[in-house]
């Protein structure tokens, strides 16, 4: 088992991640910053602790003081317990959210070394089952959750038809398969499966701003569970379903849903992935739907959401994705008591769920735990409405808000600035 | 430039850095280059991101880890800019020139206070059992080299008669430099420059 394992460190070590390794000088100082530490208080959850179990590693097998005189830096082989261990570091410990990364005093990316363990732990085959039951549904039907292109069309003909009785505008749309068009939006599963109200949401608010859009049926799937398990190769291939269709369709731009490391791994790494550009921009739902307020497309009124909104941070989107302003623009514009919750921006608190550990069942206990930081977030801003503007993070803070009986409604943003959405002729 | 009457000891430091700079110039290139194409459009700049990481990232409020920890963190501050200006110092051992007076003082001032915060650094990873667990030998071991060899350029501050053992504390200090977690001096740059770049392309500092 250690064998492919070591030849990801071998032969698949980048020149970044070994800068980063060669750099640690075992501070501690960012031990703090770890929404894992602080909650679970066990030296193996300190970022410095997972960053040395790669390094040990890496020194045994990269460097001849490793080889020579293990003791000397802690240099160790990999044994079977010791792949057990990184994965339990690299999955169970570890939401890759980044936090320790901003924070690290030295100035190198942990967040970076847990995806090179975890692309170790992928290459000996143990992935946590529950995510790559999700890596092998995109792969076979080009979404996660193997939803075949008939039900997308359904659902959205159902939300369609929904849309127009509840605001009695039959001229609403909701726009599917149409080549041409300025705008792709596309979805997480979950929307469809589950929540299919943020679809709506997003529909209403383009037809207020007279978008040019569409949807798709096939290849819409903005999540990406290889990304997750660090697997260039998988997640390259998930990337390329729905930028390939967004080329079919000759959009201008792709609009990612409210989906935090959607947008991340659609934004920022699948570029990598593929060493390729797009002819088309990649922006979260999020930056449009500020666009539109701010040139006057979409106008919300904030006393129609009177109760105070909090927002959580998702990492991928905000830290790493660098979406930070646009999500507060449109809230203080569709929200009468936004309230922020300390720490915030990139500096907030990951929810927990982050790094697929919400597809990971092994470690439920452990994801409720981490999320109490969280929890005690919420709960200090006396908010009744938490927005978020990621699927995975509304997963989480869902079961959260019911295990710390927090009271509180966890909703996307356009589902808030679709209440505040000032429609012509509609009261 | 003229050196200094060769001694032993001049010999010896002159052979520890050649040996010094060769390993760690091969350790660098072991790694390969960090330079990879990058096909995602900017959002922000990768040149202020850098900016940032080299100026006010430093700064003891611009990190939580920095000001949560702000004892040990002055002390690491104090501590390698006394090993910066030892190093210096070391390497002007070899030259005949003589410091003005007044500079000789304020290294011997930033030589102690730098071993204070050294031993101090060394105190703290002994006493803490979570700095204990993902302490080894090798954290030890450099951190007592370097403060010997702080102790040795304090001494030849003051003492320029002992200059030779500051020599050999120096040569000491250099030739262990390569095996282990001291070769962050060499990476530290790379890596620094490395997270400013990310932050700031993707427009989230800088």
């Amino acid at each position: 088992m250690t064998a492919p394992a070591l030849a990801v460190l071998r032969a698949g070590l980048d020149a970044r991640t070994a800068a980063f390794l060669e750099s640690c000088v075992r501070c501690n100082l960012c031990a703090e910053s770890c929404h894992v530490y602080l909650t679970d208080g066990e030296p193996d959850s300190m970022p410095a602790a997972k960053v040395e179990r790669v390094a040990r590693l890496y020194r045994r097998y990269h460097t001849l003081s490793g080889r020579l005189l293990p003791g000397l830096t802690g240099a160790r082989e990999l044994d079977e317990q010791g792949l057990e261990e990184l994965k339990d570091a690299a999955f169970g410990r570890c939401t890759m959210c980044g936090r320790c990364t901003v924070n690290c005093a030295v100035g190198l990316d942990p967040a970076a070394v847990i995806g090179l363990a975890r692309q170790m732990v992928a290459a000996a085959g143990k992935v946590p089952p529950g995510i790559m039951a999700n890596v092998t549904a995109a792969l076979e039907t080009g979404n996660s959750m193997r939803i075949p292109a008939a039900e997308v069309r359904e659902t959205v003909a159902w939300l369609e038809d929904d849309l127009r009785s509840s605001t009695g505008d039959a001229t609403i749309s909701l726009p599917i398969d149409q080549p041409g068009k300025r705008v792709l939006y596309a979805l997480n599963p979950r929307e469809i499966k589950f929540f299919p109200l943020s679809i709506q949401a997003a529909g209403l608010l383009f037809h207020a701003a007279r978008e040019s859009w569409t949807l798709t049926s096939t290849d819409f799937d903005i999540t990406n569970y290889g990304y997750f398990a660090c697997d260039r190769a998988s997640a390259g291939a998930i990337s390329r379903r729905l930028l390939e269709r967004a080329e079919e369709l000759g959009v201008e731009t792709l609009v990612v849903a409210e989906c935090g490391h959607g947008y991340r791994s659609l934004r920022w790494e699948a570029p990598e992935y593929l060493q390729r550009t797009f002819p088309f921009e990649i922006v979260s739902f999020v930056e449009l739907l500020d666009r539109y307020v701010a040139e006057g497309r979409v106008t919300l009124d904030a006393a129609r959401n009177p109760d105070r909104v909090t927002l959580h941070d998702p990492c991928n989107l905000v830290r790493n994705g660098g979406v930070i302003e646009p999500q507060r623009r449109v809230l203080r514009r569709a929200a009468s008591d936004f309230v922020e919750m300390t720490p915030n921006r990139e500096h907030n608190y990951c929810c927990g769920g982050g790094g697929g550990m919400l597809a990971a069942s092994e470690y439920t206990a452990r994801r409720i735990a981490i999320g109490k930081l969280k929890a005690e977030q919420i709960r200090r801003t006396g908010a009744k409405v938490v927005v978020t503007p990621c699927h995975n993070c509304i997963d989480q803070l869902l079961e959260l808000n019911k295990h710390y009986t927090l009271g509180v409604e966890i909703r996307t943003l356009a589902e808030v600035a679709a209440d505040a959405l000032v429609l012509p002729g509609v009261a | 430039m003229r050196l200094a009457p060769v001694t032993v000891t001049a010999l010896v430091l002159l052979a520890a850095l050649t040996v010094a700079a060769v390993s760690l110039a091969l350790a660098r290139r072991g790694i390969g280059s960090v330079r990879v194409p990058v096909f995602a459009a900017p959002r922000g700049s990768e040149a202020a991101g850098v900016r940032y990481a080299f100026t006010t990232a430093f700064l003891p409020w611009a990190k939580e880890s920095a000001s949560g920890h702000l004892a040990t963190y002055l002390a690491g501050i104090i501590f390698h800019a006394g090993i910066f200006a030892m190093l210096a110092r070391l390497v002007l051992t070899l030259v005949p020139a003589a410091l003005p007076r007044v500079l000789e003082h304020f290294l011997a001032g930033l030589f102690a206070l730098a071993l204070g915060c050294g031993l101090g650094l060394l105190a703290k990873r002994q006493a803490s059992a979570k700095l204990r667990a993902i302490s080894v030998p090798d954290d030890l071991i450099a951190n007592l080299l370097v403060d010997a060899a702080l102790a040795g350029a304090l001494a030849a501050s003051v003492v320029p008669g002992v200059v030779p053992l500051f020599q050999l504390a120096g040569a000491a200090l250099l030739l262990y430099a390569p095996l282990g977690k001291l070769r962050h001096m060499l990476f530290l740059v790379t890596s620094r420059r490395l997270w400013g770049q990310y932050y700031g392309r993707r427009g989230v500092r800088g």
